[in-house]
């Protein structure tokens, strides 16, 4: 898949995701939101995450 | 008319189910074919072999369905970091890493990796997706569903009307309140691995007795209207992703048994606590479920009963339910935890793209057949003799009536954690000694832990006390055995005297029909022990050199892949 089509399909998401947060009245959640998205750009550009499994997931 | 594919994946057991025109074709679950157990990553290999043995090409994918709602579960972390700041800030940075990382995009992940356009990917919510796969696999006209799970997006438990293609959310209980993650708690303080070992607190509640209730009902109290109230200050507010339970909980129950410690059940008194407190842990888990099933049938209206979510693997509460809910019929769907929602996502992918569903599940034979031919050459090359057999049922009735322990693979194995005959270790069900053969060699389990049954359905009248077939066609329950038939079923009858049968289909033209029947001819009682084939620690076998691992490594006398037999390693 090219980098293009790959950046559309991320924007979607986002844009899907902030839909589902302005649906829910969650408008605190959005400027959180972004803020980590930025942090976790940097985190992929840095190879900083991996996969973690989670033992009990409520907060997972 | 539509090919659909729904996946689940990114907690425990991932799973891909393909549906095409409204038949499921397909269920597989990815630690199957990745042979890592309890697989949680991106169930690709499964869903190619869903594709594959369809014969389609992933771009003839009309949808692709993620089982769960990736926002809203990032919705519920964060605002739940927020309600528990500053303590659940410890544990953010990792709940960030792995919701960023991998979960959040999961739909661009599977568009990509499957190479299908990003536009036909979407989601289901989680509990939905636990109840279609419960509904429409019952065949159920009319039902109430009930789904207990740990946690979805928010909801831990929910009741649903289905009615014909319609599903109708009736209610939801939420955090903290749920009887999955109870379970989990204390599954993690009597020393097992939380979605992985619940089944052997299961085991291990026969042993004890209820003495705890009164502190587990400060734990958890059921309420006048059916649903369940939980204290969640005895499991820390379920924020620690390492620790299950909390401090207040061991000041409650005491210290936690370690996962180290072999077990001595009948010499050690400390043991026996932990069995006290398992069976006063399964004693409220039936109680809670019992009265969540009445209310589920009483405000639907309905007289049959769907279950779904992890807890309905929960054999022994399932036929507390059979027996006190008031339901005509039950029906569990075999793969009831969270590989399940594989399915019910691909069941709502197709009702979405319009189509009809051919509901009910006739055979939970979803996976892959296994080629003789490749395992003639294996066992050839692993230095083993093999014959083709005339007629293998015969054959290996026989074998079974001389105490023979062989493991089976035949037709395409089985969707769920239940071995039903296509990937199963047979023996004969009398002999206690056979019982703890392979428990040494095979298993390594527990002393605690039982094997099941399997027996023609013709004769579960003269061996249980009444029984639901719906339920034992896919070994969803526990039934009672007839006191006096315990000591011709002594290595599948637990201490308690119940019994995880499996119903077979007299009139079946499967090799495990085929052999119960030559049983009953050979000796009046047709049923065998029917374990799982695999050692312990491995998914079941899937592949011919799986099997052949399994006959070398467990020690087995014989495998018998559809008509070739291999003999067992010289001992």
């Amino acid at each position: 898949m090219s980098l293009a089509r790959r950046l559309q399909s991320r924007a979607t998401t986002l844009r899907q995701l902030l839909a589902h947060l302005v649906r829910r009245g969650r408008f605190v959640l959005i400027p959180m939101v972004i803020v980590l998205l930025i942090g976790s750009l940097l985190l992929i550009a840095t190879q900083g995450l991996g996969y973690v499994a989670p033992f009990v997931y409520t907060l997972f | 008319m539509a090919a659909v594919l729904g996946i689940a994946a990114h907690y425990h057991d991932a799973a891909a189910a393909l549906i095409v025109d409204g038949r499921v074709v397909a269920a597989i679950q990815e630690e199957r074919l990745s042979r890592v157990k309890h697989d949680a990553s991106l169930p690709l290999r499964a869903a190619r072999a869903c594709l594959s043995y369809a014969q389609l090409a992933p771009g003839a994918l009309d949808r692709v369905v993620f089982y769960e709602n990736p926002y809203e579960k990032l919705e519920r972390i964060l605002m739940q970091t927020l309600r528990h700041a500053p303590r659940a800030l410890a544990f953010f940075p990792r709940a960030l890493r792995s919701q960023l990382g991998h979960k959040l995009w999961v739909l661009d992940d599977l568009a990509e990796q499957l190479g299908v356009a990003r536009n036909k990917v979407e989601h289901a919510t989680h509990h939905e997706s636990h109840a279609a796969s419960a509904f429409f696999a019952s065949g159920f006209d009319n039902a109430a569903v009930l789904t207990l799970d740990g946690i979805g997006e928010h909801t831990t438990t929910a009741i649903w009307h289905g009615r014909g293609e319609t599903l109708t959310p009736v209610l939801a209980q939420a955090l903290p309140d749920s009887l999955g993650l109870v379970y989990a708690g204390l599954t993690a303080w009597l020393g097992f691995h939380v979605n992985a070992d619940e089944y052997k607190v299961m085991g291990l509640a026969a042993y004890g007795t209820p003495r705890f209730r009164a502190e587990l009902e400060r734990v958890a109290r059921i309420e006048p209207d059916g649903s369940l109230c939980v204290d969640a200050s005895y499991f820390d507010d379920f924020l620690d992703p390492d620790r299950a339970y909390g401090k207040k909980l061991v000041a409650l129950l005491g210290e936690p048994r370690s996962p180290r410690t072999p077990w001595q059940l009948g010499e050690s008194a400390s043991d026996q606590r932990y069995a006290d407190v398992a069976v006063s842990l399964q004693a409220l888990t039936e109680d809670a479920a019992l009265a969540l099933a009445q209310r589920a049938l009483r405000e639907t209206n309905c007289d049959r009963l769907c279950l779904a979510g992890g807890v309905a693997h929960n054999a022994r509460m399932i036929g507390e339910l059979a027996r006190r809910s008031g339901a005509r019929d039950l029906f569990v769907q075999p793969a009831a935890g969270d590989a399940g929602g594989a399915l019910g996502a691909a069941y709502l992918g197709a009702l979405r793209a319009g189509d009809r569903l051919v509901t009910g599940l006739p055979s939970a034979a979803l996976g892959l057949p296994c080629d003789p031919a490749r395992a003639a050459i294996l066992a050839q090359a692993s230095g083993l003799s093999a014959t083709r057999k005339r007629d293998p049922a015969d054959a290996l009735a026989e074998a079974l009536e001389r105490d023979q322990v062989v493991g089976v693979m035949s037709g395409r194995w089985e969707w769920g954690p239940r071995a039903l005959g296509h990937r199963s270790i047979l023996a004969a069900p009398g002999s206690p000694a056979t019982r703890d053969r392979i428990n040494a060699a095979v298993k390594h389990r527990e002393p605690f832990r039982p094997f099941a049954p399997a027996m023609l359905d013709t004769q579960l009248a003269r061996y249980f006390e009444p029984t639901h077939t719906l339920l034992e066609r896919f070994m969803t329950s526990v039934a009672v055995v007839r006191p006096e038939a315990r000591a011709q079923l002594g290595a599948v009858t637990h201490v308690d005297g119940s019994a995880r049968v499996q119903s077979v289909d007299s009139a079946s033209d499967s090799l495990l029909a085929g052999t119960l029947r030559a049983l009953e001819r050979r000796t009046g009682l047709g049923a065998c022990l029917n374990t799982s084939l695999n050692v312990a620690g491995e998914p079941i076998a899937c592949d011919a050199i799986d099997g052949i691992d399994t006959l070398i490594e467990g020690k087995l006398d014989a495998l018998l892949i559809e008509d070739l037999w291999i003999e067992g390693p010289p001992r």
